[in-house]
């Protein structure tokens, strides 16, 4: 009886362990959104693969880069990592464990929906680190009941933003009193943040580059880049439309200046619609293209990086990764991202669920142009951009009086730097 | 109980106290060290590669790390004397019997900060400092005084977080003073008055010299506080406007934030190594003049 009861546990045991509970964890930096999103995704994957479960951890960026950097060096990586493109650049240059991605998505048979910018912008040194899973588009956004009040159009040029501006100071639509709104929300104090202003608006208005071209060239000085880099700067300073503390502001003081109605323009990513569509700014705004600078150039949303997916080459599950990874690209999460995180990649997703806004980026009619991610081809690029945004800032401390004089100089300055740093840096 | 044994006994408690501070005291700060000889690009691989000074040549070849030491040594020398200067003043105030019953109030109030989480403190002297909603330029404005720059201004933006620092740090120092203050020697007063020294000869000639201790005390943490100025950089200005006040140690953070890890431990080193030297320098003189 003992024999035949301990026969039946091992078959039982052995019946039991094809079908083990696995569990994939992925670590973004989404917060409870993205966490929604993968729990939902991980659902479906689960309807296709009993006993497998996604655990999604969110971290704030900062501790995202340290947090993985530190797991893929110490083979205790996570089987997922899910992120802008060029933070997981910096992963793959700290830890060299980041998969090259193409087999995973050769074994797609439908991904013809991911354009050549899309595949570009997923790559570096050579390999694919990333499955593009979501365009990250930023538009320009201008306050609906402030245009109405003040009988103004959503602007079409540099012009018409800078006269609106000034009507909003001027005609105080909130009636808090004149000097509590602005025409602008705008942020400086990180070099990326600043850099990031600039680039929105120089893409926007149809440039292709912001600081360098892709040999290292330093265009600020040409006619073109240094009417958009004297206007943006004048913005901040002389023109004063933006809350005079701008220069201290990253993320969240934008964040707090656009969300608690103190200004009339700013801008607008596609993960902001949902949420601005029901909190916060509820609905009272209007989506478009960046202002037009010039006659002879298109103007554009700005495709300001892709997020992906991204598997460790130390996964502990890294075949059932791989797969979870080509699993984001298909329908059902997709839909779920656009839905939930308001930006996919495939273009044959169900639109009805989405509010107008969300479909205006969901089904662009507008033009659109991508950054050219000069960190990606130029190593030396941060320590570049980190001095140039330190010139900007003494610029918007203390506005030069001669703009053209300064932007001159400024590029005389970055391109000496550029020289360091290619000898340096190669 | 033989003395040998009585060592072994303290030896013993005193051992996971000492294991403590080695894992989480000094293992750190040596990892630190460490990274500050390796290349940024591989300082966190299993095997980086070994650059020798190189980090420590690159960042004295920075003007802007120089210019961030030598704003740091300037607002430590000066947020030291503006909180001990104040903190000495307000402790000999509570110490006055020109203060009744008021003397627990104000005790509170300004120790109150100390306890107050950094975050939400700054959060709040940058909304008090913000250009257009602040409390401070609408009080000036009220007054008919000029506006204040506040943070926004370079020119003003180190004044306005030495006063945020000063109201969240001195009830420290107060606290200390108070405590020295306690324990004065009042017969030593009450002869130099009967001896006819004026109030202000017998501060400075009876209660000062009695205060070295609280001073002392201060003194080395104040430095120490100073020297390593962060919290309110990050809430309240992120290193500027324009680097004015931009500190080592906001400085570094930048530079281990864009993944240079190299230099930035090699700035933190640095720093730690001004931080021991002067610390030490202060107790030494404080012991020096107890002798």
């Amino acid at each position: 009886m003992f024999k035949r009861l301990f026969g039946a546990a091992i078959a039982a045991t052995l019946l039991a362990a094809p079908v083990q509970a696995q569990q994939l964890a992925i670590w973004h930096d989404l917060g409870d959104n993205g966490t929604k999103w993968l729990n939902e995704v991980g659902a479906e994957f689960a309807k296709d693969h009993p006993g497998v479960s996604i655990r999604p951890i969110s971290y704030p960026t900062d501790q995202w880069f340290g947090r993985a950097i530190g797991a893929l060096n110490t083979n205790t990586a996570p089987d997922l990592l899910f992120n802008n493109y060029e933070r997981v650049i910096r992963v793959a240059t700290q830890t060299g464990k980041i998969s090259d991605m193409r087999p995973v998505l050769a074994a797609i048979p439908d991904h013809g929906f991911l354009t050549e910018d899309d595949l570009r912008v997923a790559t570096f040194d050579g390999k694919m680190i990333i499955l593009p899973v979501q365009r990250v588009q930023m538009a320009f956004g201008v306050r609906k009941s402030w245009l109405e009040k003040t009988g103004g159009q959503f602007p079409q040029t540099w012009d018409d933003a800078r006269r609106l501006a000034e009507a909003f100071q001027a005609g105080d639509p909130e009636g808090t009193g004149k000097g509590t709104v602005f025409g602008f929300a705008l942020e400086a104090a990180k070099p990326r943040d600043l850099v990031h202003m600039l680039d929105l608006f120089t893409f926007g208005a149809g440039l292709r580059h912001t600081l360098v071209d892709p040999d290292g060239n330093v265009v600020i000085d040409e006619p073109q880049h240094a009417r958009v880099l004297a206007e943006v700067l004048k913005t901040y300073g002389a023109y004063k439309l933006v809350p005079p503390d701008t220069i201290n502001y990253s993320f969240n003081e934008m964040y707090q200046v656009i969300e608690g109605g103190r200004t009339g323009m700013f801008r607008v990513g596609d993960w902001n619609v949902a949420k601005w569509d029901s909190q916060a700014i509820k609905g009272d705004f209007l989506v478009g293209p960046w202002p037009r600078f010039f006659p002879d150039k298109q103007n554009a949303v700005v495709i300001g990086g892709m997020r992906g997916v991204a598997v460790p080459v130390n996964a502990p599950n890294k075949p059932l990764a791989d797969a979870f990874a080509a699993f984001l690209l298909g329908k059902p999460a997709q839909q779920a991202s656009l839905r939930i995180m308001g930006s996919a990649v495939r273009p044959d997703l169900d639109m009805a669920g989405l509010s107008e806004r969300q479909r205006m980026f969901a089904q662009p009619k507008w033009a659109l142009i991508a950054y050219d991610f000069p960190e990606s081809t130029l190593p030396w690029y941060p320590e570049l951009e980190a001095a140039f945004h330190r010139k900007l800032l003494t610029a918007i401390a203390t506005p030069p009086a001669d703009m053209d004089a300064f932007i001159k100089e400024t590029a005389a300055e970055m391109r000496a730097l550029v020289k360091q740093l290619q000898a340096r840096k190669g | 109980m033989p003395a040998m044994r009585r060592e072994g006994v303290f030896y013993l408690f005193a051992l996971p106290f000492a294991a403590l501070t080695i894992l989480f005291g000094l293992w750190p700060i040596l990892l630190s060290i460490q990274v500050s000889f390796t290349d940024s690009a591989t300082a966190l691989q299993p095997a980086p590669a070994w650059v020798g000074l190189a980090n420590y040549r690159a960042i004295f070849a920075d003007p802007v790390f120089l210019a961030a030491l030598v704003r740091t040594l300037a607002y430590t020398v000066l947020a030291v004397a503006a909180n001990l200067s104040f903190a000495l003043a307000f402790a000999l105030l509570l110490d006055s019997a020109l203060i009744g019953r008021g003397r627990l109030f104000f005790k509170l109030a300004v120790f109150l900060p100390v306890v107050t989480p950094d975050v939400a403190g700054y959060v709040v002297w940058r909304w008090l400092y913000d250009q257009s909603f602040g409390a401070v330029n609408a009080a000036l404005r009220l007054l008919g005084l000029p506006a204040f720059g506040g943070l926004a201004s370079p020119r003003t933006a180190m004044l306005a977080l030495l006063i945020a620092e000063l109201w969240h740090h001195a009830g420290f120092y107060v606290l200390i003073f108070l405590a020295n203050l306690a324990i004065l020697d009042r017969a030593q007063a009450e002869a130099a008055q009967i001896d006819g020294a004026t109030a202000l000869q017998r501060f400075r000639h009876v209660t000062l010299p009695q205060l070295r201790p609280a001073m002392a005390v201060n003194l080395v943490y104040a430095v120490i506080q100073f020297l390593k100025t962060f919290t309110a950089v990050v809430v309240m200005t992120k290193g500027g406007p324009a680097d004015a006040t931009n500190f080592v140690s906001f400085y570094a953070y930048q530079q281990f934030d864009s993944a240079q890890y190299g230099q930035a431990t090699a700035m933190a080193t640095v720093l730690f190594a001004i931080v021991l030297l002067v610390a030490l320098t202060a107790y030494r003189g404080a012991e020096r003049g107890r002798a």
